[in-house]
């Protein structure tokens, strides 16, 4: 009962036409999605013809679409597309699954990458890793990683009635520990898998196969349809458990399929990607300040804004740092530590908000 | 004959070790607007919340026209009973549009598309509750009055023929909350609704409600039309307040005048 927002607030201001205020919002959703995917095709092209033999742009989107010179096919095909496509997904599976665990919360502070579930990601990952498995294995262990996380989570920072500052905290515990407990495997590893370890401390999408890509990125794509399906459901529970409940919906069952999904996003594309930090965390906030209150509208510009994120990030890391090799994550980390400041600033700032 | 009669049979509801009602026997007519009414913390929010399927009973029954609602399908139950909780969570920057379509909800099947009916229904919940011109503004930039109109254009929306309200003139002055009881007995003698809600006002209560309900201390202290159980006895009995019930002079309805307790009002009522 402690979540009201029944906020004794005034009249809207007088000066501002309500009506008109909201067809401009209206109309900024697909005015955003256009200008996002006007960005996207051009990150894209500029990914497909940058790398060790620079190729001109319209060759190479050629190649990507398997047309032109055999040689360009390969190289753009077999080379460049995985990367790319891999920061793609993973972008927009953090991105959405950010957007899921803060709605679900109500705290712009509950996003996979605070609250552990990348973290738990890449120990799962790193531990099958030293196990011996195989590449293969990667998405599996990855999600494995992420629910652990996300129990960890529940035994520690669940009680009813606590605070969800209370929740954030434990899970920023639950990622500091589970990196650490990654870094300590990697540096413990044989010389010959250190390398590929690396991803797994600060995210990186280099050198990703396609067998990866299809793997964890198609169940990232099935994972982003379930979360559109489960939408209605979604902008049920914000109205509270009691007006939820008396619209038939079961919210506890509601509650835990969309943390499941946004467990599972979050955790593949981890399996891609590594921990790379602030894109789940920031992209829902970006969106919301671009196109206006969460809906399932905005809930596809958050994929789409995690992508050009996390491609433009890489893009970034590779081509406009004059230290090479530096992996994405850690541009998004260099972003996302100042902002999570401004966050927690703002958030004890203003009236915290308990869930049940 | 009793379409949308809710009943209760020994119903126990508890939080946790606390009972809050004990073994509650109870008619709730189908076809009238029902008050629920008592002293702060007797139970009446939590009885709707049993009512509702909100709150399972520690012991006994709910039933509705008989069959008992915690064996029926949640959508089920939802597409017959909408109810107005107190205090409810209005999320971020929602329209009133888009609040009133949510009470679609148990229509809608997991992949359906919006539909005519929806937009029909929802079309006349804006238009009942006089919030059309509002329908584009943000819930949480409207006044009180405003936004509880707004949220009983949701329930309406649900298109149920029993509607719960919990204390819906809470938080309201006078002019507002005249006008949700207004609305309420419209619905009723209008729309043929059935009504349940908690109301603090014994004198509103008497006056919007065929049928009322007073608890104390989670016990049934009475039942019945409000000429035939609001009397000076029972409010002593149950508020602990001294005070003579005369005709409501607008109405004929019962009206709870209390008798004056500071020095200063004794002198003028003597």
């Amino acid at each position: 009962m402690n979540d009201v927002v029944r906020s004794a607030k005034p009249l809207g201001s007088p000066t501002q036409d309500p009506a008109t205020g909201r067809k401009a919002e209206r109309s900024r959703i697909p005015l955003v999605a256009l200008a996002g995917l006007v960005v996207l095709c051009a990150l894209v092209t500029v990914s497909v013809a940058n790398g060790e033999i620079p190729l001109p742009p319209v060759e190479a989107v050629k190649g990507l679409f398997g047309a032109g010179e055999p040689g360009t096919v390969l190289v753009v095909q077999e080379f460049r597309a995985p990367r790319m496509v891999a920061a793609i997904v993973a972008g927009a599976g953090l991105a959405v699954g950010g957007a899921l665990l803060q709605r679900l919360f109500r705290n712009p502070l509950a996003s996979p990458d605070v609250m552990g579930v990348t973290g738990g990601a890449s120990f799962g990952a790193v531990a099958m890793l030293a196990a011996g498995a195989s590449q293969v294995m990667m998405p599996l262990a990855a999600l494995g990683g992420g629910l652990l996380a996300a129990v960890l989570l529940g035994v520690f920072g669940w009680r009813s009635g606590t605070s969800v500052t209370r929740l954030v905290l434990v899970g920023l515990a639950v990622q500091a520990g589970l990196s650490a407990a990654v870094s300590f495997m990697v540096v413990s590893f044989p010389t010959e898998l250190a390398g590929s370890a690396l991803q797994w401390t600060t995210g990186s999408v280099y050198g990703r196969t396609w067998t990866e890509v299809w793997s964890a990125g198609g169940a990232v794509v099935v994972g982003l349809v379930l979360a559109f399906v489960l939408h209605r459901r979604l902008a049920v529970l914000d109205l509270g458990d009691d007006s939820a409940g008396t619209l038939g919906l079961n919210t506890h069952t509601a509650r835990l399929q969309i943390l499941v999904i946004a467990i599972v996003l979050a955790s593949l594309a981890a399996a891609l990607t590594g921990p790379v930090a602030f894109v789940a965390l920031a992209v829902p906030h970006m969106v919301r300040f671009l196109a206006g209150p969460p809906t399932a509208g905005t809930l596809a510009l958050s994929a789409l804004a995690g992508a050009v994120l996390l491609l433009a990030s890489d893009l970034v890391a590779q081509y406009l740092l004059p230290v090479s090799g530096l992996p994405v994550g850690v541009v998004t980390a260099t972003l996302g530590a100042p902002w999570l400041l401004v966050l927690m600033i703002r958030q004890s700032s203003s009236v915290n908000r308990s869930v049940r | 004959m009793t379409a949308n009669q809710l009943s209760t049979h020994g119903l126990d509801l508890r939080y946790g070790d606390r009972l809050i009602v004990g073994g509650l026997d109870l008619v709730l007519p189908g076809g009238a607007v029902t008050a629920v009414v008592g002293p702060n913390a007797c139970g009446k929010s939590t009885l709707l919340r049993g009512l509702t399927r909100l709150l399972a009973p520690a012991a006994g029954t709910v039933a509705l026209d008989g069959a008992d609602i915690h064996r029926m399908p949640a959508r089920a139950l939802a597409l017959r009973m909408g109810l107005l909780p107190q205090q409810p969570v209005t999320p971020d920057a929602i329209t009133v549009e888009a609040l009133v379509r949510l009470g679609r909800y148990p229509h809608q099947r997991l992949l359906s598309p919006w539909s005519a009916a929806d937009q029909q229904a929802v079309e006349e919940a804006l238009r009942r509750t006089g919030t059309e011109e509002l329908r584009h503004q943000p819930v949480d930039q409207l006044s009180g009055g405003q936004r509880q109109r707004a949220w009983i254009a949701l329930a309406l929306a649900q298109d149920t023929d029993l509607l719960l309200l919990d204390e819906p003139t809470t938080f309201l002055d006078l002019r507002h909350q005249l006008d949700v009881l207004d609305l309420v007995a419209a619905l009723h003698s209008e729309a043929g609704r059935t009504v349940v809600m908690v109301l603090h006002d014994l004198g509103q209560a008497a006056r919007y409600a065929d049928h009322l309900v007073v608890l104390k201390d989670g016990q049934l202290a009475a039942a019945g039309a409000p000429a035939d159980v609001l009397d000076a006895e029972l409010v002593k009995s149950v508020f602990d307040v001294d005070c003579r019930v005369i005709p409501d002079p607008e109405t004929g309805t019962p009206l709870v005048v209390p008798k004056g307790r500071a020095k200063r009002h004794t002198a003028v009522s003597a």
